[in-house]
């Protein structure tokens, strides 16, 4: 016993002292460098997820022209469906709020809340021509997600066929050409074949990148990203609803559809982390692995539980904040929890090996 | 039962030496500092932070009290918050004419605006106008009709105050080492007025400036900015430098103006306050007139304030706690001979690169740091190429106050740009540089006559800053 406590003693005496030993250069024993987890996000995660944005947001100009036509309610469910699905890609995107789509300010554009409800009812009742520089002219909260949610689903959620008036076909036929736009332009953004892309930005880091002059700055950028949203949905999209107890303040309260939002947000993460999106490529996750299994096993247990306290919200967040605010808390919980460990776990590991 | 002491084992205490020397025998000697080569990363003192992203700027305080944390929480939610036409059940009182819908959406990413491209009306920049003379606080007239500034758009049933249309000429300058540099200057002119303009009104182009470490600035004593001006070049050096006193609406007294492109506001209540008054046509505590009383757009609601107090002093609040980003690369050589051509051009002499907060018990967060802005707060005459014509409170036309330098590198990648000086015209920093004249010529003369690889040295400094 003595003697084995001498060893280890000594052992530790031995050990002390030694420095970290050489971190392996490119390419690692698995077979991925740096390069490649940055590689990966953009020519897959991002510019995929931008490219089916903008693609589902063509399909819902083309619902919504098709119910214009026919006025039926099953065109009408269809854009309701179809404005769900767009919105996912878009909730998924947020996971990325860095790039064209902060500096060209699309995303305000897209995705502004509250709607200016006065100003949209007077839109509708004036005789204004909804022409595309019209509609470009509009002020943010009367364009994007929102106004085009509030015309398809109803102040209610239950609008019918039936209920829609000329005015309001003409004004979200606009809105939705608008959005096409918009996602377009974030798609060709990020397109390797425009130039100044910013996919360029991040495969360049560290030899020749203007917004990223080293690998670790492209990799601060996404551990930030995604730290950042997840601060955005458990403290202010949660939060601060839950806090004021006030339904009003729900964003996509129309379409009860803030909890797949939320969901989206976190997938978004996931993604990221990943470097998911339809094919599986080099994520963070790889690099993590490399360093701490403990902590990738850590992320995705954090990242796992979001989504599933999430999951444990059963009616729409407006009627939870004041029916659920237990399952409400614990989601916010596990998301803060998240981001804790992306800012205080994730961030000194990526400082700590990347130059 | 053991009734005697137990006996002291020998092998237990070589044990615990050696692991007290395990502890200590890598422990290095504590480095000594200099004053003046402490942390030259550390632009915000302690409230520095590591980030050299898009999110670079919107750092709350690294040091601060948990509260504080939440109570810049709260601002932050608040400054993206949009506002729309009243009544509404979330945040109405929008207009009826504005410049923005939100604090955020000219001030993108807590960083800096830019000037509009072709056919753009502008979004994160705005025109102070006024007229000859001044108002009752010694602050620029407003211009009858339009206030303060032109808000060029409204809310449904109101008229824009005018059209902005911005036009480039360009000049090309080629410096003694052959490098061309093509200078852009913009002219400016209002179209489709909802009223007619005034005559011989005065204008002023103005982008969003970025928004983080003004806490620390606004802790820098007022005896120190004023310790620093030299109106009468006394020490004649040709620099002079000049405060600029303003309206304080709190104290109701004339202050230090430190934040503006003017430096005409004394405090950042009193520019948020002034910012959702004029920006956005939201009235609040420090501004209870609609920006178009007085003016046929006049709402008429008797609705206002129409933000709180306690919404106005967290976003105030959340201004005032925005960290600093750290510089990058500080001991790259090249870096290094930029700084020193840096002050071998005098740039340092306006743009001071150390300054110190006051002692503050009140909010320990801003006491007394060594922090570097590379402004001193004052108002330097800038040449007539830059003037606006437009005097504010003591700063006329070919006045400016010193911008801030800190975080100047890291722009592209917040903000996406590279537009500098207050009305974004320069397209990069040797632009920007190439355009000080007045007091800053002699500095500029110097940049100009610089071999190519100082003249890369310099810009390599400025950017990481």
């Amino acid at each position: 016993m003595k003697r084995s406590l001498f060893l280890l003693s000594s052992l530790l005496l031995l050990v002390a002292c030694k420095k970290e030993s050489a971190e392996p250069t490119t390419p690692t024993p698995e077979g991925f460098t740096t390069a490649d987890v940055l590689n990966d996000f953009a020519n897959h995660v991002a510019q995929d997820n931008y490219r089916d944005l903008a693609a589902l947001s063509s399909g819902l100009q083309e619902r919504i022209v098709a119910f214009g036509t026919s006025l039926s309610d099953a065109d009408l469910t269809l854009c309701k469906q179809q404005w769900r699905d767009t919105r996912l890609s878009w909730e998924r995107s947020e996971a990325l709020l860095f790039g064209p789509v902060a500096t060209e300010n699309i995303d305000p554009r897209i995705d502004t809340w509250p709607v200016n409800f006065v100003d949209l009812e007077a839109q509708l009742s004036s005789g204004n021509l909804f022409t595309p520089a019209y509609i470009t002219s509009l002020e943010d909260a009367l364009k994007g997600f929102h106004p085009i949610e509030y015309l398809l689903f109803g102040a209610n959620g239950d609008k019918t066929a039936a209920q829609f008036t000329t005015r309001e076909i003409e004004y979200i036929t606009a809105l939705a050409a608008d959005l096409v736009n918009l996602t377009g332009s974030l798609d060709q953004r990020w397109d390797p074949a425009t130039a100044n892309n910013y996919t360029t930005a991040f495969t360049t880091a560290g030899s020749g990148s203007t917004e990223y002059p080293t690998q670790r700055a492209a990799f601060e950028e996404l551990v930030n990203a995604m730290a950042g949203i997840c601060d955005e949905v458990a403290n202010g999209k949660m939060g601060e609803v839950l806090l004021a107890q006030d339904p009003s303040m729900e964003e996509s309260p129309f379409a009860k559809n803030s909890i797949i939002d939320f969901t989206n947000n976190i997938r978004g993460v996931e993604n990221v982390y990943l470097g998911r999106y339809d094919a599986d490529g080099n994520g963070m996750e790889n690099f993590v692995r490399q360093h701490d299994l403990l902590l990738d096993n850590m992320i995705k247990q954090q990242l796992a539980s979001s989504i599933i306290a999430l999951g444990t919200i059963t009616v729409p967040f407006g009627q939870a904040i004041i029916e659920q605010p237990v399952q409400v808390q614990q989601a916010i919980d596990a998301i803060n929890l998240l981001a804790t460990t992306l800012n205080d776990e994730l961030m000194p590991l990526v400082q700590q090996h990347i130059d | 039962m053991n009734a005697g002491m137990p006996r002291p084992q020998p092998s237990r205490w070589i044990i615990v030496l050696v692991c007290v020397l395990a502890l200590t025998s890598c422990r290095k000697e504590p480095e000594t500092w200099s004053a003046s080569e402490e942390h030259p990363w550390a632009s915000g003192g302690s409230q520095t932070v590591f980030d050299a992203g898009a999110g670079a700027f919107s750092h709350g305080f690294p040091q601060m009290s948990a509260t504080a944390d939440i109570l810049h929480g709260i601002g932050d939610l608040q400054f993206e918050q949009t506002f729309v036409s009243a009544p509404a059940p979330v945040n109405p009182g929008l207009g009826p004419v504005f410049n923005s819908v939100s604090c955020t959406s000219c001030h993108i990413g807590d960083g800096r605006g830019k000037p509009p491209t072709a056919g753009e009306q502008p979004i994160s920049m705005l025109f102070r106008l006024s007229v000859p003379g001044t108002d009752a606080f010694g602050g620029p007239a407003p211009a009858p009709g339009f206030g303060g500034q032109l808000q060029p758009r409204a809310i449904f049933g109101a008229r824009p105050e005018a059209e902005v249309t911005l036009a480039w000429s360009e000049e090309t300058v080629t410096l003694p080492d052959g490098e061309v540099v093509h200078l852009r200057m913009p002219h400016v002119s209002f179209n489709n007025p909802y009223t007619a303009l005034p005559a011989g009104m005065l204008w002023s182009a103005r982008v969003a400036p970025p928004v983080f470490g003004l806490g620390l600035l606004e802790a820098i004593a007022a005896s120190d900015i004023r310790m620093k001006a030299d109106e009468g070049d006394v020490n004649d050096d040709g620099i002079s430098g000049k405060v600029n006193e303003v309206w304080d609406r709190v104290q109701h007294r004339t202050a230090v103006g430190r934040f503006g492109w003017k430096a005409e506001q004394p405090t950042l209540l009193q520019q948020s306050a002034a910012a959702y008054n004029e920006d956005m046509g939201v009235t609040n505590p420090l501004f209870m007139l609609e920006s178009t009383h007085g003016q046929p757009q006049y709402d008429g609601l008797n609705d206002d304030g129409e933000l709180t107090d306690s919404v106005l002093h967290a976003v105030a609040f959340y201004v005032r706690t925005l960290a600093v980003p750290a510089r990058r690369n500080t001991d790259d050589p090249q870096v290094v001979r930029g700084e020193e051509l840096f002050s071998a051009a005098k740039c340092d002499r306006c743009h001071t690169p150390e300054q110190h907060t006051a002692v503050n018990v009140a909010f320990p967060p801003v006491s007394n740091q060594r922090i570097s802005p590379y402004s001193d707060l004052l108002l330097h005459d800038m040449g007539a190429a830059l003037s606006d014509n437009r005097p504010t409170f003591r700063a006329e036309g070919t006045e400016w106050r010193t911008p801030p330098l800190w975080g100047i590198g890291l722009t592209q990648v917040v903000n996406g740009h590279q537009n500098f000086l207050h009305d974004g015209r320069a397209r990069s920093l040797l632009e920007a540089v190439l355009w000080h004249g007045g007091e800053a010529q002699e500095s500029a003369n110097a940049v100009r006559s610089m071999t190519t690889a100082e003249r890369q040295a310099l810009l390599a400094f400025l950017g990481s800053l």
